[in-house]
């Protein structure tokens, strides 16, 4: 059962230096594809990417769920911190708020912090709640530009 | 890469193309989890998930969120996204390699959207499109939707 007094709990910030050779390969994970030359060559091709209006490659629109899970230690620091119980947890919702591109060679920062929890009773079993967490994460580069947004919830059923 | 599409070209009620993805192998989903470093044991482990009185690997919500994401930028060039949100409501199994045409279809993921708004906000003119991501059995895997600000003519 998640700790209701966790709710504004902030986590300390990560760091992720963004390689072309990592979005490369979340683009091939995402594209189902075994060579680099068979992705969308906005995630791989300079050239390409900056004959679309780009300055540089791009990242895919998911790619920083990699951030927390290679630079901040992944989800079981925010999961005991919060008090889930990791049998009960489901991914319930994901979002993103796009602000900026990322680019090869950036440097992230991602700030979370626990921006809502709350109960829903089960539809099915009157009396049996649903728990939900919300965290939100704030994706800053290198230049202090807020690039992303994210809110993801957390749900123990 | 997308090809440029104007605000004045789209019109409430639009369906956006519809994306079908090869079918999900245990492959994709190791592929997955060593892209995104999410290796629960849940998405490769088979003898892991058993304990738990499930017949077999799920795939990571996250990667039908990134297929469902291939489909919007298939469509939309990338630039042009501002929001893109979904609720995962269904687990994906992979194919079996050893019986790949009877398990095919619970692990072959069809994107389709529609478009059911038309707004300025900040200056930009943008389009909201619900989106659903659903198995060839008609499973529902993630419902969601994306705001895009498309250029003007």
């Amino acid at each position: 059962m998640a700790d209701k007094s966790k709710l504004g709990m902030e986590f300390s910030p990560y760091t992720f230096e963004v390689e072309k050779g990592k979005i490369a390969e979340f683009a091939m994970a995402i594209s189902q594809k075994e060579d680099k030359d068979q992705v969308n060559p906005l995630y791989v091709n300079r050239e390409a990417a900056q004959k679309a209006g780009y300055k540089d490659i791009i990242a895919p629109p998911t790619f920083q769920a990699c951030f927390p899970l290679w630079a901040g230690g992944g989800l079981m620091p925010v999961i005991q911190a919060l008090g889930i119980n990791l049998f009960r947890l489901l991914h319930g919702e994901e979002e993103y708020d796009y602000l900026g591109a990322i680019h090869p060679g950036d440097i992230m920062m991602g700030k979370s912090k626990v921006v809502d929890m709350y109960d829903k009773e089960k539809k099915d079993k009157p009396g049996k709640f649903m728990e939900f967490t919300v965290i939100e994460t704030e994706i800053s580069n290198q230049r202090g530009e807020l690039v992303i947004k994210s809110r993801s919830t957390l749900v123990e059923r | 890469m997308a090809k440029e599409i104007y605000f004045e070209d789209i019109n409430i009620g639009d369906a956006m193309p519809t994306f079908t993805s090869d079918p999900l192998t245990r492959t994709h989903l190791v592929r997955y989890a060593g892209a995104s470093g999410d290796f629960n044991p849940l998405h490769h482990d088979e003898t892991f998930v058993t304990m738990f009185g499930m017949p077999r690997v799920i795939a990571h919500g996250m990667l039908i969120m990134g297929i469902t994401s291939r489909a919007i930028t298939e469509w939309i060039d990338n630039k042009c996204l501002k929001n893109f949100k979904v609720r995962f409501s269904g687990m994906t199994e992979p194919a079996d390699l050893s019986d790949i045409e009877n398990t095919k279809a619970r692990a072959t993921i069809t994107v389709t959207g529609n478009v059911v708004n038309k707004f300025a906000e900040g200056g930009e003119n943008r389009i909201q499109c619900d989106i659903q991501a659903v198995d060839a059995l008609g499973g529902v895997k993630l419902t969601g939707s994306f705001i895009a600000a498309l250029p003007s003519k």
